[in-house]
């Protein structure tokens, strides 16, 4: 391919990267935590659910900041996670991973959210019934049948990984190679005289990845839509 | 086996407050919708949390309210055959069969996949789906998927009442067979005096959430007053042997010595069965009835009358068949002169007995 | 062309919604957009009351990095005056024939410093035989972008003039302008930093340990200019305003030297 410059080919590899991870990171932690909001009652229930759907309501700089704080090489956070677990975010592009899934976060819980409650709790007595724990219950009747509503959240938090841009530059700045996904690859080429062939190369890869993950998620959604069946 | 249960819940406009014992065999839980029938069988299973309460199987505790006890629903070992199936739609047949077994405890003997298969024909329905099953077929998935769990306790909510009566003739028998060649203590719910009579091992009668009388089936559909859906569903159940089978499509049975003819039954020579003899379907005689129609005519001794507050009349009769009853006018109880100690005829006719009265 | 066209027309239209309250009609006096270099964001903040209750015009402030500012006047952004933190922008929109080449002149100087976040850090030398890499133990050199913000042009230009820039390269954090730069340092993200002068001086949280030498890189100009079409008298007096000994004191006060032509 020669349309697009290697510093081009790097920006995409990363942002691919960093999508992938960005939604990996979302999807244990967004289903439980849609599970939480759908199935239990606990106190705190309308605080968690405010707090999950902060990084979309708060401008993406101010989540970037506040990211810095606690991840940064200064944070608490990030210290402690670089001694424990040699886990580095500031200026890496775990940290543009990590900016990317914390603004993806929320539309993970709401697709997975909203197909557990579609799912008859009168099915998952039955399994209870049958000897099924709640997290056997869980695995076996409630995940095969929410795993259509879940593949909608990842291809939203795929995509949003794949367009952040606000949060992961005030986070761990532009870094060629490193941090400088496609969208921040774009913004730089706006600013640089005679980028604009550039931009719209990588607005048009991104179009197209975009398009490719969608009908990707269609085409499995089908698949398992007729495993589960009706009622 | 015991089965005692003591509950007590408070819901909005309503309070249930029971208690009750009963031995082996199936027990049905009769009363009309809203009585509290359901909330039992819950609490039995473990999806609801009673006020207070207390429910034991033999030696083996399901919750008490005093002692804080309970045990968690899928640690109860019970069956629960629902009335809608909710078998799972992301499995198959033979894959929502073989789920209660994955989760039976060691040492837990279940029933035989295979016995099962055969005793509620799923043979050919294992590799289906049940989006592809029919409303019978998906309740005899439903209860073989009960037994195969291992269970303790089979718990079933009225699993008849969502089919149409063709299906439920063609389930009621497996719930039979369930009673008979299964030595699980069963607790069942209707409102259909039809099952009461052909299933149950002791009758518990529930009326706005309290006991009103518990019994053989024989016993409780045979008093009125007990029987909580009121005179209509007022009949008699009896037991019979089938004498033989005649060339004109009828079977003859042997009830207590007298002769009963019914349109052909599918049970063999010799086997007994029960028949619930409806009140509305007897006409009671003083003179013995020549040149009838009816083929089946018992004598018998007034044993009892009794008046509700409408036109009818409730006259139980001593027969050798047994107790037999017929519901009749207050007028013409009068004018016959029924009293205890009457002679009189019961006159039934054959195809009066629906095919869901005579059981095995 | 035509893209170019529609992008323009695009873009008027987004601004305006924007900055809604910029009325065009040039009878209206009294309103003054400027859209200028961020690292003049202290300095035009001072300015402002002091100009306003001068004149009587409303004073209108966008302040980020040069070259977003001039991408965004290319794009038609209805701006009346542009201060930018070189000239290669300022060229290219006079080529365009966006500005009024006779009100284009140079306003401020600046320098760039090294800057540690560290306030115990020592002074060091920039020359040949500086080991940034070592001075940064693990961390970044935050700078503003290198090939599209004025502040990260000079930086670059200067590491390159002493051969420092390939050592270094893989440890830059660029940012989005030099305010954010300055930011990353401020914070203790990054251990050191370059930036203007004057945005060291504004910040508290950061030292200067060195003043990058002036002939490691072309003059630190600020051209000033009134964009076209001119038809709002407030421009003349915010141009003349920036020349009072008022505003003068602001700049000088600030770090800003005269520029060098």
């Amino acid at each position: 391919m020669e349309w697009l410059t290697p510093a081009e080919w790097q920006a995409v590899a990363l942002s691919l990267r960093v999508a992938f991870w960005a939604t990996l990171f979302c999807l244990p932690i967004g289903v439980l935590t849609a599970y939480a909001l759908a199935r239990w009652a606990f106190p705190g229930r309308q605080a968690l659910n405010i707090l999950v759907h902060l990084p979309l309501i708060m401008p993406p700089v101010v989540t970037g900041y506040l990211l810095l704080i606690a991840f940064g090489p200064q944070g608490g956070l990030g210290a402690f996670l670089k001694d424990t677990l040699g886990l580095t975010f500031a200026f890496r592009w775990t940290g543009a991973a990590l900016a990317s899934g914390v603004m993806a976060f929320p539309f993970m819980v709401r697709a997975a959210r909203l197909s557990i409650e579609a799912v008859d709790p009168k099915l998952e007595q039955a399994a209870a019934t049958l000897g099924a724990s709640r997290a056997w219950v869980f695995a076996t009747v409630t995940l095969p049948m929410i795993l259509p509503g879940i593949l909608a959240g990842c291809v939203l938090a795929f995509a949003k990984g794949m367009g952040e841009f606000g949060a992961t530059i005030t986070f761990v700045s532009n870094i060629p190679g490193e941090t400088q996904t496609i969208p921040l690859a774009i913004d730089l080429a706006l600013e640089t005289p005679g980028g604009e062939g550039r931009v719209m190369r990588l607005a048009l890869i991104s179009i197209v990845l975009a398009a490719g993950a969608l009908a990707l998620s269609e085409w499995v959604s089908r698949r398992v839509a007729t495993r589960v069946g009706g009622a | 086996m015991t089965l005692s249960c003591h509950l007590k819940h408070a819901f909005p406009g309503f309070t249930l407050d029971t208690r009750f014992e009963v031995p082996d065999g199936l027990t049905v839980l009769y009363g009309r919708s809203g009585s509290g029938k359901t909330t039992i069988v819950n609490a039995a299973a473990g999806l609801l949390r009673p006020d207070e309460g207390r429910m034991q199987v033999d030696d083996w505790l399901l919750f008490d309210t005093m002692r804080k006890a309970w045990l968690p629903a899928h640690q109860r070992r019970v069956g629960y055959i629902f009335q809608e199936g909710r078998l799972f739609p992301h499995m198959s047949v033979g894959q929502n069969l073989r789920y209660g077994r994955w989760f039976a405890p060691k040492g837990a003997t279940p029933e035989p996949l295979d016995r099962v298969v055969e005793m509620l024909g799923l043979g050919p329905l294992l590799h289906r789906r049940p989006a592809a099953l029919s409303g019978g077929e998906k309740q005899r998935v439903a209860i073989g998927r009960a037994l195969l769990a291992a269970p303790r306790m089979i718990l079933a909510d009225e699993p008849l009442s969502a089919l149409d009566d063709a299906r439920k003739s063609e389930v009621l028998p497996y719930f039979e067979r369930l009673r008979d060649e299964v030595e699980i203590p069963i607790l069942y719910v209707t409102h259909s005096a039809a099952e009461v009579a052909r299933l149950a091992t002791t009758v518990v009668t529930l009326e706005d959430g309290r006991v009103t009388g518990q019994g053989t089936a024989t016993e409780v559909l045979g008093d009125p007053s007990v029987t909580p859906l009121g005179a209509r569903a007022a009949g008699a159940v009896i037991e019979a042997t089938i004498a033989a089978h005649h060339s004109d499509g009828l079977t003859e049975l042997n009830a207590g010595g007298a002769p009963l003819f019914l349109p052909a039954l599918a049970q063999p020579k010799g086997s007994t069965v029960r028949i619930r003899i409806a009140a509305h379907d007897v006409i009671l005689s003083t003179a013995e009835p020549n040149d009838l129609s009816a083929l089946n005519i018992l004598s018998g001794t007034v044993q009892d009358t009794r008046s509700g507050q409408g036109p009818g009349a409730i006259v139980s009769l001593d027969t050798p068949a047994g107790r037999i009853l017929a519901r009749v006018t207050r007028r013409s109880a009068t004018r016959l002169g029924l009293q205890t100690g009457t002679r009189c005829y019961a006159v039934i006719k054959s195809v009066a007995l629906a095919p869901e009265d005579i059981g095995g | 062309m035509r893209v170019a066209r529609i992008k323009q027309g695009f873009a008027r239209l987004r601004f305006a919604a924007v900055l809604a309250y910029v009325l065009p009609a040039p009878v209206w006096a009294g309103e003054i957009t400027v859209f200028a270099a961020s690292s003049l964001t202290d300095v035009l903040q001072n300015i402002e009351p002091r100009f306003e209750a001068e004149t009587g015009h409303d004073l209108r402030l966008s302040l980020a990095g040069s070259s977003k500012l001039a991408r965004q006047i290319q794009m038609g952004a209805p701006a009346d005056v542009f201060i930018s933190a070189n000239a290669d922008w300022m060229d290219r929109l006079e080529e365009e024939g966006l500005i009024a080449s006779e009100t284009r002149r140079s306003l401020l100087g600046n320098a760039l410093v090294l800057i540690a976040h560290d306030p115990d850090a020592s002074p060091i030398t920039i020359d040949n035989g500086l080991d940034l890499p070592a001075l940064l133990d693990g961390g970044r050199l935050a700078m503003a972008l290198v090939d599209a913000v004025p502040a990260g042009i000079y930086g670059k230009a200067a590491l390159e003039h002493f051969d420092l820039w390939e050592g270094v390269a893989p440890k830059v954090a660029q940012a989005g302008n030099v305010r954010a730069a300055l930011a990353f340092v401020a914070s203790g993200a990054a251990p050191l930093g370059i930036v203007y002068e004057t945005d060291a001086r504004a910040e508290d949280d950061v030292t200067v340990i060195a003043r990058v030498p002036a002939e490691s890189h072309p003059p630190i100009r600020y051209p000033v200019a009134a964009l076209t079409p001119v038809n709002n008298p407030a421009v003349t007096a915010f141009l003349d305003f920036l020349d009072t000994p008022q505003a003068q004191d602001i700049f000088t006060k600030a770090g800003f030297t005269r520029p060098v032509e």
